[in-house]
């Protein structure tokens, strides 16, 4: 079915829109649920509301997955990472590239490309976004893509034509706020997001009227109550083992000063919407600078999971999950919603595995703690989550921090930090499978030593202080990556498989048992389901895959996709730490390796089954 | 130890005269006065001009893309580039940046363009090969 421009639909779609959204009552997208639920579209960026990067799509499965060829591939013109997937909605496909953001649609029965759309952004931007220039993603609804551009500018272009219908800046990236993060459509309001963390941007989320491109709620991370759309009376927290109203003032008690002003709490993840419950749910990045001892506090509420309001933007709950960083662990990781059984009681939750190394089973329905487990044995800056309190217990040896342990601050160097400030995990989304009822997660397994140091705020200017090397977890199978297979109600690994790079791509699940994931090498790999050690297909595309895997049909048959590209943090980091000259060559021996396997370049690459 | 050793063959290899022996004193001087234009002592200890501009390259995150070691990553090593850009030059780009390659221009940052002599100091003192890491103090 094509989509149509046809009025009275669209005034149909307006009212349906307008009755889901009074108070009380769900408010999906009606037209984005329809081409949500129908499993031969990718029409989100997760492939749904919920984050779950699963596809009911099951003609590849785990017993032909292994005959899978490539079916097409296109080059997008562009260096740099390539993070994020297409879209696929009724027969055409949307293709989004790093800066300098250019749009393509492609109508799958040609393969020709319908329109282009390059934005004219001042280069300016680049250095403000140092040290990759990674954009995740385009959005659809009722026609329309969303397009959100690296210097903040969010767009609507007509997904027939490409034309423009409306934009709004949504930052000043002089002063170093840019956008990588995809936007996402939840009801009539398109929601994105800020990134700058380390230009001391005080982080935001804001919701956008679909239609018209107008500001309908902005939530800051940091600062006053009446800024932040927190309600202090009734936002509720975990707080000694229950949940209580955060009171009064919860985030400027926590800052010395006017430091929340460029406090940082960025948003540049992934976001996910509950509609029956009206909630969406992301996390916040890391306080600003990432020297902690300039920072005095808890710093709230940056590496925080928000649950807010859909149409008021009002926070119904928040978590903190690492007061006071001390080691660039941003919270921005994907909340993912899933109804599974926790500690055998089925429960609405929410699933995050966050930088910190820790893996969070919330209840989403009220910010209730219920699970934080390591998900990365060797996690060691802190011991655990006390589950009253909800705090992690830093262990002083690696804390940064003068507040935490007062012989460690500015200038000196605390080694053998675990995970590295990359995370044990970072913005590469994990996948939920239904039938297995776990969770498929692509991780890095790096450690670092960290230094941090003084520095001043300068508008505009890097605002990052501390110094830091990488290398592969020592002691451990000399890689930097696992793919985990990974039980939130319980939280334990069901399995653990080691590779040699970080896993820097989105995984998929799919109904034919499998799971598949990309590598830094370049490989495109489908594991079983049930048994990921188990590789059942592995193909070496053109360059290192940051990208997410993604699935649709055309004509009746599956395809499988994924962008390669080499770039991101991941090729930041792959970089980061040569010729130290106080590392042994056994540390700096993996990164190196990288450079002998792919070079720079963005691609799709296109799977599907041989036809017989 | 076996760093150190590692550090001073590599210097010799590479720059064969831009250091002396082990324990002596390496200077270079400016083309414009007498006055070296860095002064290191065992590889990494430094004059307070060059520890100066240290802390500036510190303090303006340019290891987030040139690398902690200025070996290079989005942007280019600076070990190699300051074997060919002048002093001038040097400024020029820090001052104005190359926006189409992702250099942002520091011309408005104070702390950079009042320590831009220190910085070039310190970094043509790693690219000479004489300041043999990238983290570097004082001269005791």
């Amino acid at each position: 079915m094509k989509q149509t421009g046809n009025p009275a639909r669209r005034n149909m779609q307006l009212l349906a829109a307008v009755l889901l959204a009074l108070p009380g009552l769900a408010s999906a997208n009606a037209d984005l649920k329809a081409k949500i639920d129908n499993p031969g579209n990718w029409a989100a960026q997760a492939g749904d509301f919920y984050n779950q990067r699963y596809s009911k799509l099951d003609q590849i499965n785990k017993d032909n997955v292994g005959d899978m060829q490539v079916a097409w591939t296109f080059s997008t013109g562009v260096l740099r990472g390539h993070e994020g997937s297409p879209l696929v909605i009724d027969g055409m496909m949307y293709i989004h590239t790093p800066f300098p953001n250019k749009v393509f649609a492609i109508d799958l029965d040609t393969q020709k490309i319908v329109w282009r759309h390059e934005p004219r952004q001042d280069p300016s931007v680049i250095a403000q976004m140092c040290c990759d220039t990674v954009y995740r993603g385009l959005a659809y609804a009722e026609g329309k893509i969303f397009l959100q551009q690296a210097d903040s500018t969010l767009v609507a272009l007509d997904a027939k034509d490409g034309k423009v219908l409306w934009s709004v800046v949504n930052g000043d990236p002089k002063l170093g706020a840019v956008n990588t993060n995809a936007p996402h459509v939840f009801g009539d309001k398109v929601i994105t997001g800020i990134s700058g963390g380390e230009w001391g941007v005080r982080g935001f989320l804001a919701a956008y009227d679909i239609n018209t491109g107008k500001q309908v709620w902005k939530g800051y991370s940091v600062g006053p109550d009446a800024e932040m759309l927190i309600d202090p009376d009734k936002t509720m927290t975990w707080t000694d083992g229950e949940l209580k109203p955060v009171g009064k003032d919860s985030s400027l008690k926590t800052w010395q000063g006017d430091q929340w002003k460029i406090g940082g709490g960025t948003t540049w993840g992934w976001f996910s919407y509950d509609p029956a419950l009206n909630l969406v749910y992301y996390g916040t990045g890391n306080p600003s600078t990432w020297n902690p001892s300039q920072r005095p506090g808890d710093n709230k509420w940056t590496m925080t999971i928000f649950a807010r309001d859909l149409d008021t933007g009002v926070a119904k709950w928040v978590y903190q999950m690492t007061p006071h960083d001390e080691w660039d662990y941003d919270g921005v990781n994907e909340m993912i919603l899933a109804d599974i059984k926790v500690k055998g009681k089925d429960t609405k939750a929410l699933v995050h595995f966050d930088r910190n190394g820790f893996a969070y089973t919330m209840d989403r329905t009220n910010g209730a703690l219920l699970v934080a487990e390591k998900y990365d044995p060797t996690v060691n800056w802190a011991s655990h989550v006390d589950m009253k309190t909800g705090r992690p217990q830093v262990v002083a040896q690696y804390s940064t921090s003068k507040f935490t342990n007062p012989n460690h601050g500015p200038d000196v160097n605390v080694k053998g930090i675990c995970p590295a400030a990359l995370g044990t995990k970072d913005q590469q989304p994990a996948s939920f499978d239904p039938n297995t009822g776990l969770f498929y997660v692509p991780t890095n397994h790096v450690c670092m030593d960290y230094e941090p140091f003084e520095v001043e705020y300068v508008a505009g200017q890097p605002y990052v202080g501390a110094t830091l090397s990488m290398f592969p977890t020592p002691n451990s199978h000399g890689g930097m990556g696992n793919f985990i297979a990974w039980d939130a109600g319980e939280g334990k690994i069901v399995q653990s498989k080691p590779e040699k790079f970080s896993v820097w791509s989105g995984s998929l699940n799919t109904a034919g048992g499998i799971s598949c994931f990309g590598t830094l090498e370049g490989h495109l790999k489908c594991v079983d389901a049930k048994d990921i050690n188990k590789e059942l297909y592995s193909f070496k595309t053109p360059s290192g895959i940051i990208g997410n895997v993604f699935t649709y049909l055309h004509k009746g048959k599956q395809y499988l996709g994924v962008f390669s590209g080499i770039g991101g943090w991941a090729g930041i980091g792959m970089a980061a730490g040569l010729e130290q000259d106080t590392d042994g060559l056994g540390a700096v021996g993996g990164y190196r390796d990288l450079q002998n396997y792919t070079q720079l370049g963005g691609s799709l690459t296109i799977f599907a089954l041989p036809n017989r | 130890m076996r760093h150190r050793q590692f550090a001073i063959a590599f210097a010799l290899l590479c720059f064969g005269s831009a250091t002396q022996a082990e324990d002596a004193r390496a200077a270079a001087k400016s083309s414009a006065s007498d006055k070296p234009l860095y002064t290191v002592v065992d590889g990494y200890k430094v004059d307070a001009d060059t520890l100066q501009g240290f802390r500036t390259w510190r303090a303006a995150a340019c290891d987030r893309c040139h690398g902690a070691n200025q070996e290079g990553m989005v942007g280019p090593s600076l070990i190699e580039s300051l074997k060919t850009l002048s002093r001038d030059e040097f400024v020029t780009v820090v001052r104005d940046g190359r926006l189409d390659k992702g250099m942002q221009s520091f011309g408005s940052d104070q702390r950079v363009m009042d320590n831009i002599d220190h910085l070039y100091a310190y970094l043509k003192g790693r690219s000479d090969g004489a300041i043999t890491r990238a983290r570097v103090s004082a001269i005791e």
